[in-house]
C-alpha cells in the first residue's frame, strides 16, 4: 500500500454528524407525537442513512492529491459501492429482525436525511489547504 | 408476488445502471481535470465528493422502497 500524504483537505465529518444526529433527534421527536413506535422507526431509518455515510466520507478522503488522482477515483468507486451494500442490508436486517416497524416514518426520514446530507455536504464544505 | 420480486428489481437494477453511469462520468471528469490542472486537484475531490452526493441520493431512496417491496410486502 502506497503511503498516505499529508491531509490537505480539512473534512468536517464531525460536524456533519452533529448536525445530522441533531436533525435526526428533532424528526424522531416530531414522529414520536405520533407513537412512540413511529419515532423508534424514524431514529433507526436515520441511522441506515448516517453510518454507511460517514463510511463513505472516510473512504473518499483516504487519498488526496494530484499525485493519487487513480487511487483517489477507484476509492470514491469502492465507497459508493460499499455505501449502497451496507444500506441494503441494513434495511433487510431492520426489515427482517425488528418486528414490529413503523414504515412510513422509516423511509420518510430515511428520505429526507438523505436530501438533507446532500444540502449539508454542500452549504458545510470540506476546507482546501493550499 | 412474482410483480413484486420484478419491481424491486427493476428499482435496484435501474438505480444501480444509473448511478454507475453517473459516476463513471463524475471519475472520468475528476481524473481528465486533475491531468490538465494538478494544483486543483483537492478542490475538484470535494467538487466531485459534493456531486457524488446529490447522484446517488435517489438510487439510495430507491434500495430502501425495493427492501421494503422484497422484505414486508412480498415476504
Amino acid at each position: 500500500m502506497k503511503s498516505r500524504q499529508h491531509r490537505i483537505t480539512q473534512v468536517p465529518l464531525a460536524r456533519w454528524l452533529a448536525i445530522e444526529f441533531s436533525g435526526l433527534l428533532v424528526i424522531s421527536l416530531l414522529w414520536s407525537l405520533h407513537s412512540p413506535l413511529a419515532g423508534y422507526s424514524a431514529f433507526i431509518g436515520g441511522l441506515i442513512f448516517i453510518v454507511p455515510n460517514a463510511w463513505f466520507v472516510h473512504q473518499v478522503y483516504r487519498y488526496q492529491g494530484a499525485r493519487h488522482a487513480r487511487l483517489m477515483v477507484g476509492n470514491l468507486f469502492r465507497a459508493e459501492s460499499t455505501k449502497i451494500a451496507l444500506t441494503a442490508v441494513f434495511f433487510a436486517a431492520v426489515f427482517t429482525l425488528m418486528e414490529p416497524v413503523h414504515v412510513p416514518a422509516l423511509l420518510f426520514t430515511f428520505a429526507v436525511m438523505v436530501v438533507a446530507g446532500g444540502v449539508l455536504r454542500w452549504l458545510i464544505r470540506p476546507q482546501t489547504r493550499r | 408476488m412474482e410483480m413484486v420480486f420484478i419491481a424491486a428489481a427493476i428499482i435496484i437494477g435501474m438505480g444501480a445502471l444509473a448511478t454507475g453511469i453517473g459516476f463513471g462520468i463524475l471519475g472520468g471528469k475528476l481524473l481528465e481535470a486533475t491531468a490538465r490542472q494538478p494544483e486543483m486537484a483537492n478542490q475538484l475531490q470535494v467538487k466531485t465528493f459534493i456531486m457524488a452526493g446529490l447522484l446517488d441520493a435517489v438510487p439510495m431512496i430507491g434500495v430502501g422502497i425495493a427492501m421494503y417491496l422484497i422484505f414486508v410486502v412480498a415476504g
